[in-house]
């Protein structure tokens, strides 16, 4: 009698132990971990918060109210204040809070998207094309980030699309090296060799056969892009060359807070622990994965 | 009756006469003598970094105050107004024959007593070489606005010189006040004067002599004991870079530095800055008028109504009086207040969003569904630009956004850092409208060709600074007007219309005229403010230490 | 060995050239120019302006201004800055003994503070000391560093008045002490991230070690004692710790330009930030094409150090 699998086999039919999928193991493992299960906790919160809090809060963060500039923290029915213009802090907070958000997701993405793509191709196919392009990679990693990120900031109007693409332009490096070396390794395994006698094109093999096996290390590095990517803009707009007023930025925020240190500090402090709590939420997040995806000692 | 024509003589006397400070504090006067022997030293803090030390090349306003120190003028304007000479024995003139009756010989006697730093003496061919330098196209002189029409130097002896203007233009001698003069003995013999070791140790006639510096932290400047006019009165002088305001105003609060200039102390800090003791902090008024160019190739700018609108619907006050604590003066004008030529009777601001609202009905600009105006398909709406990282400005930028959404008009924000906001995007009127603030004399003359002629707009291939592509047959008869009168009341009447026109078309939309707040050490004596002058250190050689 | 320097020496150069085509591309692309800023403060017009483009060379295509530069730097001739005509590598040299003493002082506490935390979280893994130490290295990765600076300026020299609020020395004072009286508030702000780093991976290091066979060897011999055990680990862990001081030049660079923005310290990363402020091509050029080679040092160091140490590694 032919056993087709799950079907009509007895030891299945009598209530079987079936081993959670993929995805439900990897969540538990995630919970297990403390720190990071923390860590999603407060991203949620964070992203409820600034998504949604302007809407059941009905605060204004561009309402200018020159009367009632620097009001303290817990006065005035503001809860976080007032700043230089008279805005609302907290609901500045929320509205610098979504725009680094996105800034950092959206910049994952595309550093992960250019990153995946050139390390793929340099990867398989090696040859003079995957050299220039390493080479290409190398060279930009030469630049210590925050020289290349200012470098670069020169060429355009500074804006939210124009930081967005600036950090995505000095993330993606480190993606490309990382699914270089991934592609590197697995396109001598036999896996490879069979799917080409099979007749399958290296466009295939390279995206639908191999890249499922590198995204675990993908997974990674894109979550500890984002929490880069959210400090990066923090960086460039503090510097100033990153998010303009009147859009606010976490990073912003603290630049026009510098000069009032003195007389207003809750300015600087309260959008610095905000960057620091999404930061290290995010690489949190991050490290648990890596627990799961690369169990190592750690 | 005697029908009393200032006669040439008179007017070249007053011609520079800018008027009196309008604060005028008791402290101004003079005080305690100076000490027989030098002592002491003053540490200056500013916020930006000289970097260049050759007077004739571009330089910024911290620049301008490193030049005072090691060079001089053949003469210069006080705080008062009156032109003093120098380098020269006297301000040349109609009476004493400096000058010939109609403005186009000068002949300009020098004092012999004067020295370069290097000992070696000031002579009429350095003064030759100093104009002809700045002439030559191979070198990089900042401009030549005046220059340009010399011709015929002639080193008659050691102590005169001659020349002949091709055309006549009054503001020269205001232009000249502000020329230093750099040796030909030193910069004649250097293969290329734009890179000689010259430009990073340079020698002047000033009552200072370069020290040291140290890039990036400070300079250094010593005493010049073979100064050829009053002082000395300190030992050295030291200009301390600090590129952060809040470190700068840390500085002077525990008395590391003992002048605060440049950009003051930022208003943040008045009210406790008021309180330290053993400092002296005062609001100065500068010459420089904060306002909003408009590109009238813009086409709604274009529309007078809509210029009008705008300035009905901007709220001054509140913005002087929160951003800027009430310190800066509402003008009218573009010419500083107090300068001879400034024109108090122009019609005064009023801030009535509804009469805006009411003319731009008029005018046809309807509001749209998102409230803001369209007329014939062309919404009102257009971007605002200043420097990245301005922050009092950039605060402005936001009130005037929510004021004029007020009357339905849509201002977005577009600042860029400095590099980028002022080449061709300012330069050829690229822009829509840039809130700044500039001054518009030339050095204490009131001509402003540069700015409102139409031969001056670069972006129509003139050459100037008329970005904001203003074009007026009248205003530009008045220019060519101003700038070959010499009796003074023609003149000032001359530039009085003008300001009128300038106000009434609205070319730019005035606000203020800035007025920075300075702090010196109480036991430092001497300061004068002086909006005649590219800088306040400009008597820095009077300066001294009460005991 | 020689030939693997001689091939390295040979890639770094072609890197070193893309870089510099690169940083090139990018400044020759950018809107704006030296002339910018000087042009609005001293009222010039666009005649003067066009005059000194052409003088200065600025308006000649990209190919001609990056083989001129190139060839001028072959031989040595850096240039020479276009704020004040001082050479670009005198410029360089005022400045960047300021940024080195930080990174080299910043290097040392953190090797030895995060060294120290990151063995001790090893030997005694999963103590309480340990997840702490763990967590708040996590911590001070995730703070913006000019935010902890910030923070620091408040409390040591606003609030508490015990540390200046900048510069590298009080005006006249060049005393050893004044110096680093200084020092200790930007080394503090530029070790966070270094320390962690360290202890992060001087804890990874050491575990892995501690795991390896020879150790359980040894315990199984019960050679004795801990103080034993530790000594052979640790020297095979400081291993990988000296190529991390090599791995971590283009982090300290970085740290180093923030750390001296907030606390005006006078030194390289500042001059790139003002450089690039006004468009100073020439030196921008030059602290780019330097930090690169110093990056590129680094890594050969940490490669080179790491196979002389290590036999088993084979140069490839």
């Amino acid at each position: 009698m032919m056993k087709a699998p799950g079907i009509s086999d007895p030891a299945t039919a009598a209530g079987p132990y079936c081993p959670p999928g993929p995805l439900r193991a990897g969540w538990r493992r995630l919970t297990r971990n403390k720190l990071a299960t923390a860590g999603v906790v407060t991203i949620a919160l964070m992203v409820l918060l600034c998504f949604a809090g302007p809407l059941v809060l009905r605060l204004d963060a561009s309402y200018i109210d020159v009367l009632n500039r620097f009001a303290p923290p817990l006065t005035g029915g503001h809860l976080l204040g007032t700043d230089e213009l008279g805005r609302d802090v907290l609901a500045r907070l929320m509205a610098g809070g979504r725009i680094s958000l996105t800034i950092g997701f959206a910049a994952m993405l595309i550093s992960v998207v250019i990153g995946t793509i050139v390390g793929m191709i340099a990867g398989y196919r090696r040859g003079f094309v995957g050299a220039l392009l390493m080479r290409f990679v190398d060279a930009m990693l030469a630049f210590p980030t925050i020289f290349l990120i200012l470098a670069l900031a020169m060429l355009v109007k500074p804006g939210i699309v124009s930081t967005t693409i600036l950090i995505s332009a000095t993330c993606w490096m480190e993606v490309a090296r990382l699914v270089e070396g991934q592609y590197r390794s697995l396109r001598n395994t036999e896996y490879v060799a069979a799917a080409r006698t099979a007749g399958a094109s290296g466009l295939r093999i390279m995206v639908v056969e191999l890249l499922p096996n590198a995204m675990g290390p993908i997974i990674i590095v894109a979550t500890l892009n984002v929490a880069r990517a959210i400090l990066l803009e923090s960086y460039v707009s503090y510097l100033g060359y990153g998010i303009q007023p009147p859009v606010a930025s976490l990073g912003n925020m603290l630049n026009n807070a510098q000069i009032y240190l003195t007389s207003a500090p809750w300015l600087a402090i309260v959008p610095g622990v905000a960057i620091a709590l999404t930061v290290t939420s995010v690489n949190f997040i991050g490290e648990g994965l890596r627990n799961i995806l690369e169990p190592r000692s750690l | 009756m005697i029908h009393h024509k200032l006669s040439k003589r008179d007017f070249l006397k007053l011609s520079a006469t800018a008027g009196t400070l309008l604060v005028a504090p008791a402290w101004a006067q003079p005080a305690p003598t100076p000490p027989a022997a030098p002592r002491g030293q003053v540490i200056a803090g500013i916020s930006q970094e000289p970097t260049v030390f050759n007077p004739l090349m571009p330089g910024s306003e911290v620049d301008q105050g490193v030049w005072w120190q090691l060079f001089s003028t053949l003469w210069f304007i006080d705080a008062q107004g009156n032109t003093v000479a120098d380098l020269a024995r006297e301000v040349p003139s109609v009476a004493n024959g400096g000058l010939s009756a109609d403005g186009l010989t000068w002949k300009v006697k020098l004092k012999t007593n004067a020295t370069w730093h290097d000992g070696k003496p000031f002579t009429a061919r350095d003064v030759k070489y100093t104009l002809e330098l700045i002439n030559n196209p191979a070198f990089r002189a900042r401009n030549r606005v005046g220059h340009a029409l010399v011709r015929d130097i002639t080193v008659v002896a050691d102590d005169e010189i001659h020349w002949r203007m091709e055309s006549s233009f009054t503001p020269y001698m205001s232009v000249l006040s502000q020329t230093f003069m750099v040796p030909e003995h030193l910069l004649a013999t250097a293969a290329d004067p734009n890179t000689a070791p010259y430009n990073q140790a340079p020698v002047g006639t000033g009552p200072f002599r370069w020290g040291a510096r140290r890039a990036g932290d400070h300079i250094q400047l010593e005493r010049n004991p073979a100064y050829h006019g009053q002082g000395p009165y300190l030992l050295r002088v030291i200009f301390k870079y600090i590129p952060d305001q809040t470190m700068l105003y840390t500085q002077f609060r525990s008395g590391q530095i003992d002048y605060l200039g440049l950009s003051g102390i930022q208003p943040s800090f008045e009210q406790e800055a008021a309180k330290l003791r053993g400092a002296r902090i005062m609001p100065v008024p500068t010459p420089f008028i904060e306002h909003v160019a408009l590109n009238l190739g813009f086409a709604p700018f274009a529309d007078k109504s809509v210029r009008e609108a705008l300035y009905l619907g901007m709220n001054k006050e509140a913005r002087i009086k929160a951003i800027y604590q009430g310190r800066p003066l509402p003008t009218e004008s573009y010419v500083p207040k107090g300068h001879w030529a400034y024109n108090d009777a122009l019609p005064a601001h009023r801030y009535d969003p509804q009469a805006a609202r009411a003319l731009l009905d008029a005018a046809g600009w309807v509001p749209g569904s998102d409230g803001i105006r369209v007329k014939n398909g062309q919404r009102l709406a257009f971007s605002n630009s200043t420097t990245a990282g301005a922050q009092a400005r950039e605060q402005s930028q936001q009130l005037l956004m929510q004021d004029w959404r007020q009357i339905g008009v849509e201002m977005t924000i577009e600042n860029m850092p400095a590099a980028v906001i002022w080449g061709n995007f300012w330069q050829k009127s690229q822009y829509q409208s840039v809130m700044v603030a500039s001054n518009f004399l030339q050095g204490s003359d009131p001509d402003v060709t540069a700015r409102f002629s139409s031969a001056s707009i670069p972006a129509k291939g003139g050459s100037g600074l008329n970005t904001y592509q203003y074009q007026n047959p009248e205003m530009d008869q008045l220019l060519v007007q101003g700038t070959r009168e010499f009796n003074l009341d023609e003149r000032k009447r001359i530039y009085h219309r003008i300001q009128e026109i300038v106000r009434t078309d609205l070319v730019l939309l005035p606000v203020s005229q800035t007025v920075i707040i300075e702090a010196v050490k109480e036991k430092l004596v001497g300061y004068e403010n002086n909006i005649n002058s590219s800088s306040n250190c400009w008597n820095m050689r009077s300066w001294y230490w009460a005991s | 060995m020689t030939q693997y320097l001689l091939k390295r020496g040979g890639q770094s150069l072609v890197l070193l050239l893309l870089v510099s085509l690169i940083g090139f591309g990018i400044l020759y692309l950018s809107p704006g120019g030296p002339l910018s800023q000087l042009a609005q403060s001293s009222n010039m017009a666009q005649e003067d302006i066009d005059r000194l483009t052409r003088s200065m060379g600025l308006d000649r295509p990209f190919l001609i201004q990056y083989g001129d530069w190139l060839l001028r730097m072959v031989r040595g001739d850096w240039g020479a800055s276009y704020r004040d005509g001082v050479g670009v590598l005198a410029t360089i040299g005022s400045h960047i003994g300021a940024t080195l003493s930080l990174m080299a002082v910043s290097t040392v506490i953190a090797a030895l503070l995060g060294g120290m935390i990151g063995i001790w979280g090893a030997v005694r893994r999963h103590s309480l000391m340990d997840a702490l130490s763990s967590v708040g290295a996590m911590i001070a990765l995730s703070i913006p560093t000019f935010w902890f600076g910030l923070m620091a300026i408040y409390l040591f020299s606003i609030k508490l008045g015990w540390l200046p609020a900048g510069n590298q020395q009080t005006f006249g004072d060049g005393s050893f002490l004044d110096l680093v009286h200084h020092m200790i508030a930007p080394v503090m702000v530029l070790a966070l991230v270094e320390t962690a780093v360290w202890a992060r991976f001087m804890r990874s290091s050491m575990i892995e070690t501690l795991e390896q066979d020879y150790i359980r060897t040894a315990r199984a011999k019960g050679a004795g004692g801990r103080a034993i055990i530790l000594s052979h680990a640790l020297r095979n862990a400081l291993l990988p710790m000296i190529t991390l001081v090599g791995l971590q030049f283009p982090t300290l660079l970085g740290g180093a330009l923030i750390t001296e923005t907030v606390f005006s310290w006078p030194g390289m990363g500042r001059l790139f930030f003002d450089s690039l402020e006004y468009r100073d091509y020439p030196v921008v050029m030059g602290i780019l094409m330097l930090s690169a080679i110093m990056v590129m040092l680094g890594s050969l160091l940490a490669d080179v150090l790491y196979a002389i140490a290590d036999p088993r590694i084979r140069m490839d």
